[in-house]
């Protein structure tokens, strides 16, 4: 077995026998399926939870009953506009030829309780206004006069879904390729100097590129198991947990791409957090290095979420992190691949890989890096 | 006579603003003990980092049996074995999993590695805590896990830099059997300290280097000369 391969299962051995790592795989493993409860009791309560209208005046007639049935409970109160600030999550004064509503839109109850009012009266106007017309025998239909007949291309409950999942699922792939192997690359570098290894490694005769490799290679497989324990454990929990109008899959196609994603991010966050590593004194100063690297890593994934429908050129495919982002959320909202995009993003992220293991080559070979220790 | 085991030749190194060596030449030869003498900061361990080829000479040139160590440095790592007074070892792994991983690295062949390890193990009496983790051996057995993969590969030229300074009397003292025993083995042991009694007791020949400078070179008792001791003599050659 030539030095590559030694350094490789000898990492590897080292880093399955470190509670560090296997805590953080665990971790992994279970923090989205825990989040995606929380998440989806919460959803659930909300669309069941009671809110409170404090009111005055006379209710129409028939509209207690609507309110009532969309969990909206009705309390008389003096002053509604006052209730709707504290004691009350909306407040509402009858009158004879409106409706006066009061609500704090900081208050998150408040908004919902709005959304659900908002929604009653509109059928309740609209049931009125039909009956009107019919006593005078007018055909309520001339209401609407041009209606909207919806034909969906693909199930609305699975474009839900792939919505859902094309926001968090390069969120999740990003942030676990990178922190589930920051503790190995940190104790193949920085933990080498550290426990005072690294000077009589650099005196075997093996080729110190081999043994970086070896290193490299350790790690991206300990940051690939990471990202997909947790991302198999998600898909799992999606499987078995009910969200709210969404139906959650990952498209075999989607799946490839996120694999072959997955390989190349884990190779330049492998190589890059060995170079911080070597370059850190100690397993405690590569943390402090790396934490600055995690915020520019999990920035573009977070830039995707809040413009979901933005069309980048092929230009932006050169940007590295964002690039794998983009073309991650399009393979699983659109369940296809533009390819070009995919080879300069898949170009872009084996020289970002390159470069950063050239980086940490020369780190690996200069004389201070002895020195040092 | 055959050639020296190891050749140094004018070496001069700087590392940072410090000269630390300034133009110092000898030889060491196989089957003897010789002593790199001389206090901290004369330059001992950097001329050792220079003989193994972890650095690189300024100027001057460092032969290993006959092996350039700027051309040729991975030949040269291939026949030496060094062993310092840090004895950092990989914690999670068994004495015999590291002797074996240093074994694989410095080219020890698949069919020889296990039939080599055992005998390093032997031959140190480690066979009572080769299986257990290096994280719960004591500071002499980690001393021994240290020698044992600086020599599994059964290298020409040994170097002990400093290697009692962490030790207790007991550990010390089979380093020192150790290095006699290499000697009997017409193994060439370079021995690096600071402490001029042991180098009296081991060495067959000496270089006192201060400074960076070479300030005496010969057979232990030329050195010594008409002094009591070593450290009587070096005390005189520094001022």
């Amino acid at each position: 077995m030539n030095a590559l391969g030694i350094v490789f299962r000898k990492e590897l051995r080292e880093i399955l026998r470190d509670r560090r790592t296997l805590i953080a795989i665990g971790m992994a493993a279970l923090a989205t399926p825990a989040v995606l409860i929380v998440i989806s009791q919460v959803s659930a309560k909300t669309a069941t939870q009671e809110y409170t209208v404090g009111y005055s005046g006379d209710i129409p007639t028939g509209l207690d009953i609507l309110l009532t049935a969309t969990s909206l409970k009705l309390e008389r109160v003096d002053d509604p506009a006052a209730a709707a600030s504290k004691q009350v999550d909306l407040g509402v004064a009858f009158q004879p030829t409106q409706i006066d509503e009061y609500y704090d839109p900081t208050r998150q109850s408040a908004q919902i309780a709005d959304t659900r009012l908002q929604t009653v009266l509109g059928e309740y106007n609209a049931a009125k206004a039909a009956a009107a017309l019919r006593e005078k025998g007018v055909d309520p239909a001339v209401l609407t006069p041009l209606p909207i007949k919806s034909h969906p291309l693909s199930s609305v409950v699975k474009a839900a879904g792939n919505a859902f999942l094309s926001f968090f699922l390069p969120y999740i792939l990003i942030t676990m390729v990178f922190t589930g192997g920051l503790s190995a690359a940190l104790d193949a570098s920085a933990g080498e100097r550290e426990r005072k290894t690294l000077e009589a490694l650099l005196l075997t005769p093996a080729p110190r590129s081999r043994i970086l490799v070896g290193k490299i290679l350790a790690v991206t497989t300990i940051s690939l198991l990471s990202a997909f324990a947790a991302i198999s454990s998600m898909l799992l929990a999606l499987s078995q947990i009910p969200l709210v109008g969404a139906r959650v899959t990952l498209s075999p196609l989607a799946a490839a791409v996120m694999v072959w994603l997955a390989v190349l991010l884990a190779g330049s966050f492998s190589s890059l957090t060995l170079a911080l590593g070597t370059l850190a004194k100690n397993f405690r100063q590569g943390q402090a290095f790396s934490t600055p690297l995690y915020f520019i890593t999990i920035f573009p994934a977070s830039i995707i979420l809040f413009i979901p429908d933005f069309n980048p050129s092929l230009a932006y495919y050169l940007i590295p992190i964002f690039n794998a982002v983009l073309v991650l959320r399009d393979a699983i909202v659109q369940n296809s691949v533009a390819w070009p995009a995919l080879g300069v993003t898949s170009v872009s992220l084996i020289a970002t890989g390159l470069l950063c293991w050239f980086a940490t080559l020369r780190l690996f070979t200069r004389e201070a890096l002895l020195i040092r220790s | 006579m055959s050639p020296a085991a190891v050749t140094v030749d004018r070496l001069e190194k700087t590392l940072g603003k410090n000269k630390v060596l300034r133009g110092i030449s000898f030889e060491a030869n196989s089957g003897e003990i010789f002593g790199l003498l001389g206090p901290n900061g004369a330059g001992k361990t950097t001329t050792l980092r220079l003989i193994c080829t972890l650095l690189a000479p300024d100027a001057g040139s460092v032969a290993v049996l006959g092996f350039d160590t700027r051309t040729a440095p991975e030949e040269v790592r291939r026949r030496v074995g060094v062993v310092t007074a840090e004895i950092g070892v990989y914690a999670r792994l068994s004495a015999r999993e590291n002797i074996t991983y240093f074994a694989e690295l410095s080219g020890v062949i698949d069919g020889e590695l296990n039939r080599r390890v055992d005998a390093v193990i032997d031959r140190l009496d480690m066979g009572s805590f080769a299986k257990q983790r290096a994280e719960s051996l004591s500071s002499g057995q980690k001393q021994k896990v240290a020698i044992a993969r600086a020599i599994v590969h059964d290298p020409e030229i040994l170097m002990f830099d400093e290697p009692t300074s962490n030790l207790d009397v007991l550990a010390s003292r089979e380093i020192r059997d150790f290095m006699v025993e290499s000697r009997g083995r017409e193994k060439c042991v370079i021995f690096s300290t600071h402490v001029l009694h042991d180098a009296e007791r081991l060495c067959d020949r000496v270089t006192i280097l201060h400074q960076g400078t070479v300030v005496a070179s010969g057979t232990t008792a030329h050195v010594r000369g008409s002094h009591r001791d070593l450290e009587e003599a070096f005390l005189e050659l520094v001022g």
